[in-house]
């Protein structure tokens, strides 16, 4: 038992440290996503009104009117492509995700520019497994957070041990998501 | 110190026991990205076609060309393909680059068709009174989720069909179209 919990401590300690980066990008982006119906997680938008004079009916110049148009609103934007959802409505978007809509009859226009949020971004893009080695290593961080879990058992003896408060934790912890199965399944 | 090598070691060995299988997972990556001898071969569908003819094409392979308009936030995994004439759903089994916004692409990809008839308006009648019921949905969503339904069983009514068709496409592969201004200002970056 001495060396059982010799090892479940240090285990639980050099294995938790060098996860430490992985579980914060975890629990950033577990909250980041989890909140997704009220934010974007990943860019911050910034949304300019405006209003224009540039002729922006289809027709053979209108890249040339576009740029026009760019030059006034969003002078740094670089153009992408563009489409007319509705007949009177012009779209277009820009390097980076941002983009334009313009009515064409009315010459009012709403900009929306999108920015990475740091940190967030970074984070939600590997909560997301982009690759299968970023997979594999998420595994290992799942399959570390098993083994804390079980070597927590064991780390500490006495009063606040598992058979003390830690049991009680332990209990609890069970409790809370067997409550959400019963009342929400 | 030798504590901390056996526990390194121990990290290691989760990482070695996994170690052959990326290779796999990288060919099927590189089989999804685009292989344009591959994709000649699949007929291509106007996009302001596409719900006329998808019909014809169901769990079938066929190309479509058309704007990014928007990745769903929500995974990633869906996106809106869309022109001045019409616009159509590509879903995907994995997330798509929100980069891909803004661009035309040339999608590969299976037709897949969505019945909407009278057991699907009960079904999802049923649901929504559920859903309102159980305070998830507010009165305004109630409402317009009913609207949907009345709008489905209308338009079956006009059409004078028992069901109503609606299609879309299983993502298999894509190509980016560059257009010429763009690809010469790329070559002359790389020449650069």
């Amino acid at each position: 038992m001495k060396t059982l919990r010799k090892w479940s401590r240090i285990l639980h300690r050099d294995i938790g440290y060098f996860f430490i980066g992985t579980t914060l990008i975890y629990a950033l982006s577990g909250i980041a996503l989890n909140h997704i119906n009220d934010w974007n997680p990943n860019y911050s938008v910034e949304v300019n009104k405006f209003k224009t004079t540039i002729e922006l009916n289809k027709d053979d110049n209108i890249k040339e009117h576009i740029k026009n148009l760019l030059q006034e609103v969003a002078p740094r934007a670089v153009y992408k492509k563009h489409y007319y959802p509705q007949k009177n409505l012009l779209k277009i978007f820009l390097k980076g995700g941002s983009s334009i809509v313009v009515n064409t009859v009315s010459g009012n226009g709403r900009a929306e520019f999108l920015k990475k949020r740091p940190v967030f971004y970074q984070s939600n893009f590997l909560h997301y497994n982009p690759h299968k080695w970023w997979m594999w290593f998420s595994d290992a961080f799942a399959g570390a957070l098993i083994l804390f879990a079980v070597t927590s058992f064991f780390m500490v003896k006495g009063p606040k041990g598992m058979r003390g408060r830690g049991g009680i934790y332990t209990a609890l912890g069970f409790i809370v998501p067997l409550l959400f199965l019963y009342f929400l399944l | 110190m030798k504590k901390l090598i056996f526990a390194l070691g121990l990290i290691g060995i989760l990482f070695t026991s996994c170690g052959d299988s990326p290779k796999k997972t990288e060919q099927v990556t590189d089989d999804k990205t685009t292989n344009s001898t591959a994709i000649a071969e699949k007929p291509l569908l106007a996009l302001a076609d596409f719900d006329s003819k998808a019909g014809n094409w169901i769990n079938k392979e066929v190309q479509v060309k058309g704007i990014v308009d928007h990745v769903c936030k929500h995974g990633g995994k869906k996106l809106l393909l869309v022109n001045d004439k019409a616009d159509v759903h590509v879903e995907s089994e994995e997330r798509f680059d929100d980069a891909l916004v803004g661009s035309e692409i040339l999608v590969t990809g299976i037709v897949k068709e969505f019945r909407v008839d009278e057991a699907y308006c009960l079904q999802k009648e049923e649901d929504h009174q559920q859903s309102h019921k159980d305070g998830t949905d507010s009165d305004e969503m109630y409402a317009k989720k009913m609207e949907q339904i009345t709008f489905f069983r209308d338009s079956m009514k006009a059409a004078k069909v028992d069901h109503l068709s609606f299609y879309s496409l299983d993502y298999i592969s894509h190509k980016v179209e560059k257009e010429a201004e763009e690809a010469t200002e790329e070559k002359q970056e790389n020449k650069e």
